[in-house]
């Protein structure tokens, strides 16, 4: 039995489904990911586990007990706040230990556990200043140590870094995978940043307009998308619209695509082929690699990110994007004729609803 | 107009010297003010002051026969229970109110923003005149309770306005979600989180509600009269008897409401000092 356990969740607004049919296990110690567009209900559902939204039906069960019926400030969840909500008219100190006070804890217990968790954010010295005189960086690390403070069951973060500079949310990530798993704290974590999600979950829940979509490793999430929302939201991928023509055949636009196995489908069925940008290999020369797909096509756009350029390509009408990487590349200018090369595995099929 | 331009002729560095303009109207304001204070103070210590510009000589007998009146300290006194009764109750209903709507029931606030209103919109003698027809049973009936009820009512504006500025400038909700999550229940968050940080618009509103019902008499002389005689009471009854007598009671009335204003700003700044001090 899962340590969390969502059950056939749903929520309504005026009639319309924020959260529908929501179902998902969350193992002991494991750090889960909600990802998806504004609107699709990740923060509902993080706000129902930590019972500031009523559900409308369905059961949330933390360790074997149902606590739907338990108010917020009784369910041992401890949450981060996007906005940090610290308490202005409390020192750091006073905001940590706070949690702490309203358990009873005795006063000794108190500084030393308040002592611990500062230092596990690294920010010891900070402890008498008041938020209002710390970064957003800082004030959000001290809003973590203070819903670490209690030692909760499960801990929520609620969008924990949009607010702050890109790079200290890629720092700021980091030190919450790392206290996460020394702690081997339950823990949710909303974002609608892809790379956030991938970068630190063990298992990340892709929604969309209150279902999900798909659940699983980063890496599964991306390789092998489950739904084509999956595809396009997390990272780039190419669309061949098209249809079944032949054994592992696919005809798009007047183009013949050899893709992997197509077990499943039906002949002349309408499908679409996805093909991340990464790879696709860029040949000036026609020089087709044995078994692989080749398209000619025209350079229309040349985008620099640093380690890759990543290229728009024309094909028969059809934008398509290829990177490339600084070392493997000769130089590429717009206009010119070339051809994207890539095998059948680099292909996932999926079909169309017609 | 011409400010910002003088503003950005000179830089900011820089003061800008204020125009003609300005400087008329900061002497009007303080002229329109000051002097009919001055007056107050002026006339409470003058013998005679009707045939020169400045009083002939000058007393300080109205003040040995203000305070040797013989209700001066009951009046003082129950225009202390009353002012202060008025802003505790007014504090005890307002807060929660406020909060209340600015947490859960958003949509209420034009309406209660509109309530707020209605008692600048009565003439106060109806409303003395319906409260004291309603409540002809004992024990309100004239008595000083209902005195309160209605000057609570009536200085309500004072309080609220403040208050609901305060509760918009703090993220209520989020803090009140944080206080749930750390195991805090409604009234926790309210005495350890909501109140310490809408604390000035309290004393602001604190300060408007003393000041005002201190100084109140149609309310009170409608529905209490002699049953309790209040400050205001006792003044206008020496301004029939003698002007300069109740000019130093005015006096003293403008003293006691300053203060009081410099008591509760201290008590309300000593907790922003002593936060300074730890830091």
């Amino acid at each position: 039995m899962a340590y969390l356990e969502l059950k056939n969740v749903n929520k309504y607004y005026a009639g319309v489904a924020a959260v529908h049919d929501f179902n998902l296990d969350i193992e002991k110690g494991s750090l889960v990911s909600f990802l998806g567009p504004s609107g699709c209900g990740k923060t509902t559902t993080l706000r129902m586990i930590a019972g500031f939204e009523q559900l409308d039906s369905g059961t949330i069960r933390l360790d074997g007990t149902d606590i739907v019926p338990v108010p917020p400030n009784r369910r041992d969840i401890g949450m981060v706040f996007q906005s940090y909500a610290l308490f202005p008219n409390m020192t750091v100190r006073e905001n940590v230990a706070f949690g702490l006070q309203m358990k009873k804890t005795p006063k000794a217990k108190i500084n030393q556990q308040v002592d611990t968790v500062l230092e596990m954010v690294r920010l010891q010295d900070t402890a008498k200043r008041f938020p209002h005189q710390l970064s957003g960086g800082q004030q959000q690390r001290i809003a973590l140590a203070r819903a670490l403070a209690v030692e909760p069951r499960v801990l929520l973060l609620d969008e924990p870094l949009s607010a702050l500079d890109a790079e200290v949310r890629v720092v700021l990530r980091g030190e919450i995978r790392r206290i996460q798993s020394e702690l081997a704290i339950t823990t949710i974590y909303v974002t609608h940043d892809q790379e956030e999600a991938l970068s630190i979950s063990d298992k990340v829940v892709v929604m969309n307009k209150g279902l999900i979509e798909q659940v699983g490793a980063p890496e599964e999430i991306y390789r092998a998308p489950n739904t084509r929302f999956v595809a396009t939201f997390i990272g780039t991928a190419n669309q061949f619209l098209g249809k079944i023509s032949g054994k592992n055949l696919v005809v798009c636009n007047n183009v013949e695509l050899s893709t992997s196995s197509l077990a499943g489908f039906n002949s002349d069925q309408s499908v679409v082929v996805l093909v991340r940008p990464e790879n696709i290999q860029v040949q000036a020369e026609q020089s087709r690699q044995k078994g692989w797909n080749s398209v000619a096509g025209k350079v229309e756009t040349i985008t620099f990110h640093g380690a890759i350029t990543r290229l728009g390509v024309n094909v028969n009408g059809q934008r398509v994007v290829a990177d490339i990487t600084v070392a493997n590349t000769q130089p590429v200018s717009l206009n010119q004729s070339l051809w994207l090369q890539f095998p059948p595995e680099a292909c996932q099929v999926m079909a169309v609803e017609e | 107009m011409a400010k910002s331009q003088s503003t950005q002729t000179h830089g900011s560095s820089k003061k800008v010297r204020p125009a003609g303009w300005q400087i008329f109207m900061v002497a009007f304001f303080l002229f329109y003010m000051l002097v009919p204070i001055i007056s107050t103070y002026a006339f409470s210590v003058a013998t005679r002051w009707d045939r020169t510009i400045l009083p002939e000589g000058y007393t300080l007998e109205f003040y040995q026969r203000a305070f040797s009146a013989s209700y001066f300290t009951i009046t003082l006194r129950n225009s202390l229970i009353l002012s202060l009764s008025t802003v505790l109750v007014s504090m005890l209903v307002i807060i929660p109110t406020v909060y209340w709507v600015h947490t859960r029931l958003v949509g209420a606030k034009p309406l209660l923003d509109v309530l707020m209103i209605l008692p600048f919109g009565i003439p106060m003698v109806v409303l003395a005149l319906a409260l004291v027809q309603v409540y002809n049973f004992p024990p309100m009936a004239r008595s000083p309770f209902l005195l309160i009820g209605a000057v609570v009512i009536y200085s309500m504006p004072f309080m609220y306005r403040p208050i609901s500025n305060a509760i918009q400038a703090v993220d209520a909700n989020v803090l009140t979600e944080a206080g749930q999550s750390l195991g805090a229940n409604i009234f926790q968050v309210l005495y350890r989180i909501i109140i310490p940080n809408i604390l000035p618009g309290i004393l602001s509103g604190s300060l408007l509600v003393f000041s005002t019902v201190f100084a109140e008499y149609t309310l009170t002389s409608l529905i209490v009269g002699a049953r309790f005689k209040t400050f205001p009471l006792l003044l206008v009854e020496f301004t029939r008897i003698n002007g300069n007598v109740a000019s130093a009671f005015s006096v003293i009335s403008f003293t006691i409401a300053w203060l009081v204003s410099i008591l509760i700003l201290w008590v309300g700044s000593m907790g922003h000092t002593s936060k300074a001090k730890t830091i």
